[in-house]
């Protein structure tokens, strides 16, 4: 490796490396930020001690428990409640949130890799295969993308797992896109031309100079992502496309059934539905925090 | 101009091909072929053979795509399994109900949004700002059927004064010249059913607009920032125009342009979100028929719904774009 290239690549990792500290900097002292860092961070601990936390079987039905076969509202044994079958309403809203939180990150992630992928090849090769790439993508795009999962759903058939994929597949485009834009952004840079200048690889070009800048639009949208994810995917549950095991504790699909005995049970409807609001909260907080520390155009101000 | 939209016409063709190939094979990917949905699965092998000759079914697939395409360009969308109508018939029925439901929505978001990011933005920094922000943020945080059932069990439920569902009341007897319930009922001057249909129709708009709401407030306040502390609005000032003259001639004017983007785009997101909205509130358009298509496994609705809805899409994004080069002259020659 040559002077001029090692110090290239140097360049390349210092760069971003000051950038991030800043980010980090400026992330800390942002309030929405770090409402939303504790919002997200209750919910994975709540996740993780799940079995700790509820106080029964998400699942365990206890028709007894119920007054004359209707729901019971929120008392001293039963913090939010008993469901319609006899469950407790607090130990469902404790599971769910690692259904929710599982499902964002399952659904992000399939639309990011996937996305970035085709959005690297297609902003750093260009040509034809940028063309193709992009006209796929412009497809996509062109249904509006509940129904594209819909549609998806309508064709893989209902159940969890394949919501997630349905969610994670309608974020492709968008990642690709932004990736894309970002580098044909990144690759009029000096910088570029320099490493390329000095011989370094095609590869090494994209993933050690490009990338590392061209990412922090795609870091905010992935959070923004999640949020949008666990909405669309509550919304995919609300419709019945969700879990076909009605027992599963998945907040869109509780709300489904509450919708039913809105005027008798309404706390079965607000219970979910403010867990999904505060966790969908949370990821917003976050990723507008991002993206006042992140995105340039705004960096200065 | 013309050129520009030649163009952006030339651009539509690859994306409708695109579209047609997607739609096209996502049938043929379905669970069951075509036939065991419309026959059942019981279906004699004689009576599929006679199924797959009158649908072409036995052809090779480039030419049961041209056929296809052949009745898209018809309007033929084919015929639901479950009303045995045509799809173009019901969309003629349902769809008024949602351009209706789309237009009241997005009268309420603007007319609440556009304000509410102006003078947030006017008095940056301030009670007033932040509250705009907080509105702003819990409004893209709330899933659309969680506030429509909200709605519904505030306004309908508990206080009574609004209709829980559908779009008209028993009760109400009228002519439905156009299916466009608040234009049939001015036509045919009937005002008690109009009263009747703006009451049906404030609940879902609010539900279906609390998004493009959040999201015209965000990018108005956003786009006004920016527009106040260009150079040609101190000229302005500095030249002694009376304020209001300047918000409105200066940067009301160039904030609007980020703003009808905006406003454009969010007609994807009404047409989904109706999907949502329409099952809470049963409201008969097109959003809760595909719903109920997907559990009637109603295929050749989800497929005519599909590529109606994205049609329309498409469409729409066309006319802004074309519009919004009409404001904005940079853009057409850039």
């Amino acid at each position: 490796m040559s002077l001029a290239e090692a110090e290239a690549v140097e360049i390349g990792i210092e760069a971003p490396g000051g950038l991030w500290s800043e980010a980090w900097r400026k992330l800390i002292r942002n309030p929405g930020a770090i409402t939303g860092a504790v919002i997200v961070g209750v919910m994975v601990l709540t996740a993780l001690f799940a079995p700790v936390i509820a106080p029964d079987d998400p699942r365990f039905t206890d028709l007894n428990a119920l007054n004359h076969g209707q729901p019971v509202g929120p008392n001293a044994e039963h913090w939010f409640g008993i469901d319609t079958l006899g469950r407790d309403e607090f130990s469902r809203i404790v599971y769910g949130t690692r259904y929710s939180l599982l499902i964002g990150v399952v659904a992000v992630m399939i639309g990011l890799t996937v996305g970035l992928t085709l959005g690297a090849i297609a902003g750093y090769a260009g040509g034809y295969a940028d063309s193709a790439i992009m006209r796929c993508m412009d497809v996509m795009l062109a249904i509006p993308g509940f129904l594209l999962a819909i549609g998806i759903v309508a064709m893989l058939g209902p159940g969890l797992g394949k919501i997630m994929v349905a969610v994670g597949i309608v974020n492709i485009p968008i990642f690709a896109r932004l990736l894309r834009s970002s580098i044909l952004a990144q690759k009029q840079n000096d910088f570029v031309l320099a490493a390329k200048a000095v011989g370094v690889r095609g590869r090494s070009v994209l993933t050690a100079h490009i990338l590392p800048n061209a990412i922090s639009p795609v870091i905010v949208a992935a959070t923004l992502a999640m949020a949008t994810a666990i909405i669309d995917v509550a919304g995919l549950g609300f419709l019945g496309l969700g879990p076909q095991d009605p027992s599963t504790p998945e907040w869109g699909t509780m709300l489904t059934d509450a919708n039913n005995y809105l005027s008798s049970a309404p706390f079965l409807a607000i219970i979910p539905g403010l867990a999904i609001v505060l966790s969908v909260l949370g990821f917003n907080l976050i990723g507008d925090g991002l993206r006042e520390t992140l995105d340039p155009k705004l960096r200065g101000r | 101009m013309l050129r520009y939209v030649v163009r952006r016409l030339l651009l539509l063709i690859p994306i409708l091909f695109g579209l047609s190939i997607l739609v096209f094979f996502w049938v043929r990917a379905l669970p069951g072929s075509p036939i065991s949905s419309i026959l059942g699965e019981r279906a004699t092998p004689a009576l599929i053979q006679q199924y797959k000759e009158r649908y072409g079914l036995d052809e090779p697939i480039y030419k049961q795509y041209v056929k296809q395409l052949r009745a898209w360009s018809h309007a033929d969308f084919g015929t639901s399994i479950a009303t045995h109508r045509t799809i173009t018939y019901e969309i003629k029925q349902r769809f008024p109900a949602t351009v209706e439901l789309a237009v009241a929505a997005m009268i309420f978001a603007i007319s609440i949004g556009l304000p509410l990011g102006f003078f947030a933005a006017k008095k940056y920094g301030g009670l007033f700002d932040h509250a705009s922000l907080f509105i702003s943020l819990i409004g893209i945080s709330i899933p659309v059927f969680f506030l429509a059932i909200i709605l519904k069990y505030i306004f309908a439920v508990r206080l009574g004064w609004l209709p829980t569902v559908g779009r008209q009341s028993v009760l109400i007897e009228t002519e439905h010249p156009t299916n466009f319930y608040i234009l049939d009922a001015i036509i045919t001057r009937d005002w008690a059913a109009l009263w009747d249909a703006i009451r049906h129709l404030i609940l879902p708009a609010i539900a279906l607009g609390s998004i493009p709401l959040a999201i015209i407030t965000r990018i108005t306040r956003a786009s006004v920032l920016d527009v106040q502390n260009e150079d040609y609005v101190r000229t302005a000032r500095a030249k002694g125009l009376a304020p209001i003259t300047v918000d409105q001639r200066h940067v009301l004017r160039n904030a609007m342009l980020p703003i009808t983007t905006i406003i454009g785009l969010q007609v994807g997101l009404l047409l989904s979100g109706a999907v949502l909205t329409e099952t809470v509130f049963a409201w008969p358009g097109i959003g809760s028929w595909l719903r109920d298509a997907i559990f009637n496994r109603d295929y050749p609705v989800i497929q005519g719904g599909i590529l109606f809805v994205a049609l329309i899409f498409v469409l729409v994004n066309l006319i802004v774009d074309i519009s919004y080069a009409i404001i904005n002259p940079r853009i057409r020659y850039s």
